[in-house]
């Protein structure tokens, strides 16, 4: 006996995942005029209900309560948003447009048609209006100015990442809220007729032949019951990892879920003589001196995120954690020649993912790390404590000499919060999961719209990248299907 | 800090002029352009040299200038030879310490003349009261670039290559803890250089590009920071005579990095058109040559033993590019001589001093 369907859908486009990607393609076909069903795994958690970066928000808006590890020599921590608005609601929300080069890079190498910067300009104007993308009016925080004072010093280029938020008039860094998904392209897919159903986890699409019949769920609003979707067309924007993975376990596999990007990071904690943390707020403020090979950036900085930090060589460092107020983190982040799998396990919810840095990642790994102990020591820290097993105290210029005879990134405790390029796009099937639009290679009805179609990680906080990128593609979609 | 468009101010060259490792490359490079080159100066020229072959060679290239010229004998690895050499001087005195070991014939050898010499010559030049010292790094006290497209800037924090580079920072280390001590003290910081009095291993690397087998690892794209001996001497000069604050160090180099194929290509052409019969080179080796050269040179390192050959060959696979914005912005340096140019001044040397390649 087979258990009871608890409910059926149908819609005309199925839309996986509400984040960066899913909402913004949710607005652009349901403001087209089509049958828009969204379905969320996560559930809705309205801005400012909960402490940004705080551990509440990791339990209840994130994947794997805020921590999922890439396998690997070292192993790679990432984290993945699991709500309404996915990774918008409680990243940094910092916003950098998708270099120009990096655009025309992708458009030759991986054979993008019609992908030209013009174009991605102008969806980026509109963005930047929708989200109210702008810099602080007001004061910054001293995490920020840490990291300007100390760039100064070394003469090294630095600027300030603008962000979607709003201030109230003349506010300072700490007064912005945030213009995620919720607040901006949901409610708008929702008033143009979408609909949302969250806490409803895509299982696997029924395949035959290249055409996806109908979605097969699980939803968890009130105990597991299994749902199933039909549709004309399906779209699925559940991220880099979530995507390729729901794919696999559709049946799918050419090019999918091969080449994962990511933005390594390594970390360190910096102490000064006075109160620099602000627990629910990052720097904007990012040197862009060694860009886009290497740059730093603010951490969340929240007491428990800085016990964290001091965790890799806690004998020596633990004691720095009850002055945490004095304590803030940052990072260096690189562009990674390494790549990484994501893999579909049978009867496991989470896909295995592994990631393998080259020698060149490492080496510019630990660079990055030592000159971001520079920064900070030119910017008047007292103390700085990089984040790698065995790490020693740094508390001048020559204790760098010993941070970087002993530094090795797989003593490291690397981390990106930047996942990409799992199913790329582009006409070049060799290397493509999808055309140039977002369909996966040999089906009929089934597009990937989100960072997972981006073909490398494109050095800079992805988040435009993958809006312009999705709204793009749903444009193309609409007009194709109106035609 | 002045403006790039501004000349920075000058100060007068010292009534003393104290050198060590005069009969060096560099120093040897130095003294003939104080006593009848680009940067003649009129005071004496106190210089230290290892031993009496040392002596008579120096005085040979300032035989124009033997009235102010003193020479001793002595050491930098001992106090009291380096006590001989300020013994008595008087006026306004500058130092250039340009003593050092590159390829030992053991590793102990780089902390007792690079680290300790370097001690030594710190200790006398603040007893004699002198007026500023120039001390000749290294980047090797800062490894290799992390990738090749990395560019060194002028701050950057310590990672040393091996036991030179250990070496090298300890000295620079003792360089800032003597600054701290009120020593008025500055750094240049030279890559790998090249020019006229070069030693017989240069002499070597010019008879393997002519002979096509000059080994080009991977596909020689790594880039390389080079220093033309015309323009490091610039640099020092500079260094000494540029009013600045005590204990900043510059990055002195060519105007920009080379690649390796450049290099070859490049040497290869100013031999050609000095009339030399040059092959095609065709001597490449797979990238990991030198990840395997760099294993072997640091095992050897550290039971003490050093392999010139191993220790070359394992960093010709990495880059090593430096920026001389610094330098330009601090003391106005002008880097006049690039690759070729400087290359076809080498060639010519060794042909004027008989030498075959």
């Amino acid at each position: 006996m087979s258990a009871p369907i608890d409910r059926h859908h149908d819609c005309d486009v199925l839309i996986i995942g509400s984040g960066a990607g899913g909402a913004t393609t949710a607005a652009t076909l349901a403001e087209a005029g089509h049958d828009v069903l969204v379905v969320e795994e996560g559930s809705w958690v309205p801005q400012g209900s909960v402490t940004p970066f705080s551990l509440e928000q990791m339990d209840c808006q994130y994947r794997s309560g805020g921590v999922t590890v890439a396998l690997g020599l070292p192993s790679i921590a990432y984290t993945e948003g699991r709500c309404a608005g996915g990774g918008t609601e409680v990243n940094s929300g910092l916003y950098r447009r998708p270099p120009g080069d990096t655009v025309r890079r992708w458009r030759h190498e991986y054979g993008i048609v019609d992908f030209d910067d013009d174009t991605i300009e102008s969806i980026c104007d509109e963005v930047e209006s929708a989200l109210s993308v702008q810099t602080v009016p007001g004061e910054q925080t001293s995490a920020s100015e840490i990291l300007q004072r100390g760039a100064d010093a070394l003469g090294w280029q630095h600027d300030e990442s603008p962000r979607w938020m709003t201030y109230p008039e003349g506010g300072n860094a700490a007064d912005g809220r945030r213009q995620s998904m919720t607040e901006t392209y949901l409610p708008r897919a929702i008033a143009a007729g979408a609909r949302v159903l969250t806490e409803h986890r895509l299982d696997r699409l029924v395949m035959h032949g290249g055409r996806a019949l109908r979605a097969e769920l699980t939803s968890t609003l009130d105990g597991d019951r299994p749902v199933t979707i039909s549709f004309r067309d399906v779209i699925v924007c559940g991220g880099a990892i979530q995507t390729p993975a729901a794919l696999q376990r559709s049946g799918l596999r050419h090019r999918i879920g091969r080449t994962l990007a990511v933005h390594p990071t390594v970390k360190l904690a910096a102490r000064f003589d006075s109160a620099v943390n602000t627990p629910d707020d990052v720097a904007v403020v990012q040197v862009k001196e060694f860009a886009p090979e290497i740059s730093f950036g603010g951490s969340a900085s929240h007491p428990g995120l800085v016990a964290l930090a001091l965790t890799d060589n806690w004998r020596d460092f633990g004691h720095a954690v009850t002055a945490w107020p004095e304590l803030v983190i940052y990072y260096a982040a690189i562009t990674s020649r390494g790549r990484g799998w994501v893999q579909a396990v049978p009867g496991v919810r989470d896909p295995v993912v592994t990631y393998r840095l080259t020698r060149r990642d490492r080496d510019l790994l630990g660079q990055g790390l030592a000159r971001l102990a520079l920064v900070m020591l030119e910017a008047g820290a007292l103390e700085v404590y990089p984040s790698y097993r065995g790490a020693p105290l740094v508390r001048s210029r020559r204790d760098l000499a010993a941070m970087t005879a002993s530094f090795a990134a797989t003593k490291a405790s690397v981390m990106t919060v930047h996942l990409c390029s799992t199913t790329p796009m582009g006409e070049d099937r060799r290397r493509c999961a999808t055309d140039s639009f977002g369909k996966v290679h040999d089906t009929d009805n089934v597009y990937v719209n989100d960072a997972a179609l981006l073909p490398d990680a494109p050095g800079v906080n992805p988040q435009a990248s993958v809006m312009a990128v999705a709204i793009r593609n749903a444009r193309r979609f609409a007009d194709a299907k109106a035609g | 800090m002045s403006s790039p468009t501004t000349v920075p101010a000058r100060i007068d060259p010292p009534d003393t002029t104290v050198i060590t490792g005069a009969a060096g490359w560099l120093g040897t490079g130095l003294v003939s352009a104080f006593t009848d080159g680009a940067h003649e100066r009129d005071g004496r020229l106190r210089l230290l040299v290892r031993d009496t072959t040392d002596a008579t060679a120096i005085r040979a290239v300032a035989a124009d200038a033997s009235g102010r010229l003193d020479v001793v004998v002595g050491d930098v690895t001992d106090p009291g030879d380096v006590a001989r050499l300020f013994a008595g001087v008087d006026g306004i005195v500058d130092v250039i310490h340009a003593a050092g070991v590159i390829h030992p014939g053991a590793v102990a050898e780089f902390d007792a003349v690079n680290h300790r010499g370097t001690t030594n010559v710190l200790d006398g030049a603040e007893r004699a009261g002198i007026r500023r010292l120039v001390h000749v790094s290294s980047n090797s006290p800062f490894g290799t670039n992390p990738s090749r497209s990395d560019t060194f800037r002028n701050d950057e924090p310590y990672h040393p290559y091996l036991g030179y580079g250990d070496s090298k920072m300890l000295a620079e280390l003792r360089v800032l803890d003597a600054v701290d001590r009120g020593l008025d003290a500055v750094m240049v910081r030279p890559p790998w250089f090249y020019g006229p009095h070069q030693p017989a291993r240069q002499t070597t690397f010019f008879t393997l590009v002519r002979t096509g087998r000059f080994p080009v690892l991977g596909d020689g794209g790594q880039r390389r920071s080079m220093s033309y001996i015309d323009n490091l001497v610039q640099g020092i000069v500079l260094a000494e005579l540029t009013p600045t604050e005590p204990g900043l160090a510059w990055w002195i180099a060519d105007a920009r990095p080379y690649t390796v194929s450049e290099i070859v290509e490049t040497v290869g052409a100013a031999l050609r058109d000095e009339g030399y019969d040059v092959r095609p080179n065709r001597f490449r080796l797979p990238d990991f040559a030198g990840t395997v050269a760099e294993r072997i040179d640091r095992t050897l390192q550290r039971s003490g033993r050093y392999h010139q050959q191993f220790h070359v060959l394992g960093e010709m696979n990495k880059t090593i590019a430096v920026d001389v914005a610094a330098a330009r912005r601090d003391l106005g340096y002008d880097p006049e001589i690039e690759l070729y140019e400087g290359m076809r001044r080498s060639i010519r040397w060794c042909a004027d001093q008989g030498i075959t390649l």
